[in-house]
């Protein structure tokens, strides 16, 4: 029975994984860029949410109204004003680039905001739901159904959508995408956005169960490309499963091992996988783990 | 005749270039006997110890271009290593200093070579992951490690014990750590293996395609990179005779090495040394002078320092000043 806990909060946990891992993916996948400033992307997100609900007493699934479009909005900037102008640069450039924009966004919070673990208080941030003998946490059960959703808006989206196939026509090759008259420049800003937006979107549904602090962005970051090498680099569905995985693999170590060590774990799959399947799980192909830079 | 030309121009390339450490090494070693105040002495030190490591974190992210975003995990090994056969078998850290730069040296090879095999951002990724993972792993392992309380060594003031009571000792040693770095820069930069690592850097499928084997050349590199690392983190413990986990496995540090090198001109041998000798005191300047009110603010600057930089003069400064050489002569021969 205690397992069966375990892995139930494993799972809802990797459901934000999953979501925070989409966006990273879908932002390499299309721009390929790896944006190592998406951890303080989520980061910020949480602050948003935090104060919009100390300020204007808004609630934190009420946020995701704010956030969602916010975020959708920067990434479409950060794509346009700094990654753009060296889009055909190095991959190091580009590296360096979002790192760049995570170190201004990690220490602009610690400048306004102190290193203080700040929480928002609602009622339900506790609120647990018995079944049998199992209690499922009604945040995170929340924050998974989430998930659920967007992975499958995502699906149909990217298969249904002309935009969707846009994107995918892009990632795929975005020479041909371009002499098919796509304007690749216009679906690389709609990816940063809907990579961010992802992000928006997971800050609100983390935070009732979450506390939020300057360079937790690191941590994110740190297990979202751990999920995205797991999945298979640019892989939309390949990063929802390794986000429920990496979820499963935190809780188990946690509950029977030590809970300091968990990213130990994180990086023991990531060198495992680099070693046995580099492709990652689903993978998109023969050589596809050497995709872009 | 050309080829005479040729080499006659890079023998006085290479010419101009000893002068210059020449310079350098004479101007470094008179210094602190005209000039001996005890703040500028500690800034020089600090600039020559992120000038060592920048220049290490160079062979690997500069004329390799392998991105590593955890070097401060080399510089931690070479801490830590240090300390703790010191205090615990009582080692000389000179001779700490070697093995943890030799440990540094193994784990950066082991670590990496899985990713060298690959193609892609995973060498990145792995070295960002693995720094936190020592960083986590220095608090968690508390009978060892001392945990977040850090470790405090023994003070026993003396050659053999690497412990001196004014600056001057460690301003040399910290001189001497500079041009090793350097001096193996250059040995790199004029040897076949630079010319390796260039064009693996360069053009990857070309290079192996030229029988270049890059997984091989990319492993040496990461050796002599960790290595020199270590060595910077062994001085490190020695000149501060205290170190913590926030303190030698800190993300910062990573970063900063990278950012010097990036800002001065990677893939070049004075490039990470210019790199320091501008953000180093700029940083110190800026933590000294805001102090706890702004604190946070040194890396806002650096970080849109760092954007400006690869997006307007992507070879640095080094890269700036010859573009600007080449112009003035430019001019001055189409006159």
């Amino acid at each position: 029975m205690y397992l069966m806990q375990v892995l139930i909060s494993g799972l809802m946990l990797g459901g934000i994984y999953a979501m925070v891992s989409m966006g990273l993916t879908m932002i390499f996948g299309v721009v390929r860029v790896i944006n190592f400033a998406h951890g303080e992307f989520l980061m910020i997100a949480m602050y948003l949410v935090y104060w919009l609900n100390v300020l204007l007493g808004m609630d934190p699934y009420v946020s995701i109204l704010i956030t969602v479009p916010v975020f959708f909005v920067f990434g479409v900037f950060v794509q346009r004003i700094l990654i753009q102008p060296i889009q055909e640069s190095p991959a190091t450039i580009k590296i360096f680039s979002t790192l760049g924009l995570g170190l201004v966004l990690s220490n602009l919070a610690l400048m306004l905001w102190d290193a203080d673990y700040r929480s928002v208080k609602v009622s339900y941030s506790t609120a647990v739901i018995n079944i049998s003998e199992l209690s499922i946490s009604v945040p995170r059960l929340i924050a998974f159904i989430f998930a659920l959703l967007v992975a499958v808006f995502m699906y149909s989206f990217l298969t249904k959508t002309d935009l969707g196939k846009q994107i995918r026509a892009v990632s795929q090759n975005r020479q041909a995408a371009l002499l098919m008259g796509i304007n690749v420049r216009k679906i690389y800003m709609i990816a940063f956005g809907i990579g961010s937006a992802l992000v928006g979107l997971a800050a609100s549904l983390l935070m009732p169960m979450y506390f939020v602090y300057p360079s937790i962005g690191l941590l994110f970051g740190l297990i979202a490309f751990v999920v995205v090498v797991l999945g298979g680099l640019g892989n939309m569905y390949g990063a929802f499963l390794g986000g429920l995985i990496i979820g499963l693999v935190e809780a188990i170590a946690g509950a029977y091992i030590d809970p300091a060590l968990k990213e130990v774990f994180y990086f023991i799959i990531f060198i495992l996988i680099l070693l046995l399947k580099p492709s990652g799980l689903i993978s998109m192909g023969r050589g596809s783990e050497e995709v872009g830079l | 005749m050309t080829n005479l030309t040729n080499t006659i121009s890079k023998k006085n390339k290479h010419f101009s270039m000893n002068v210059f450490i020449l310079v350098l090494a004479i101007i470094g070693a008179v210094l602190p006997l005209i000039w001996d105040n005890p703040y500028t002495m500690q800034i020089l030190i600090l600039i020559f110890l992120y000038a060592a490591a920048a220049g290490a974190w160079n062979i690997i992210g500069g004329y390799a271009g392998q991105v590593s975003l955890g070097h401060v995990a080399f510089f931690g090994l070479g801490a830590y290593t240090t300390a703790l056969l010191y205090n615990f078998f009582g080692i000389s850290p000179w001779i700490g200093m070697i093995l943890g730069g030799i440990l540094a040296a193994v784990v950066a090879g082991l670590i990496s070579y899985p990713c060298f095999r690959l193609r892609g951002p995973f060498f990145t990724l792995a070295t960002l992951a693995f720094a936190e993972v020592l960083r986590l792993l220095s608090i968690w392992a508390r009978p060892l490690t001392g945990g977040q309380v850090g470790v405090t060594i023994l003070f026993n003031p003396g050659f053999k014990n690497f412990q001196f009571f004014g600056k001057t000792p460690y301003y040399y040693i910290a001189l001497i750590l500079m041009f090793l770095v350097l001096i193996v820069s250059i040995w790199i930069e004029r040897s076949k293996f630079g010319y390796y690592l260039t064009a693996l850097k360069e053009d990857h499928d070309a290079s192996e395609a030229l029988g270049i084997n890059t997984a091989k050349y990319k492993l040496y590199a990461i050796a002599i990179s960790g290595f020199l690392t270590g060595l910077c983190g062994a001085f490190y413990t020695q000149l501060l005779l205290f170190i913590e986990p926030l303190s030698v496995f800190t993300s910062h540090l990573s970063n900063q090495f990278a950012m010097i090198a990036v800002v001065g001109g990677a893939g070049t041998a004075v490039g990470p040394i210019l790199g320091s000798v501008i953000i180093t005191p700029l940083n110190e300047l800026l933590r000294g002078a805001l102090g706890g009110d702004f604190q946070g603010l040194n890396f806002v600057i650096f970080g849109a320092i760092l954007i400006l930089v690869v997006t307007f003069m992507p070879n640095g400064l080094v890269g700036f000043f010859k573009d600007m050489k080449a112009k003035i002569n430019h001019r001055s021969e189409s006159k």
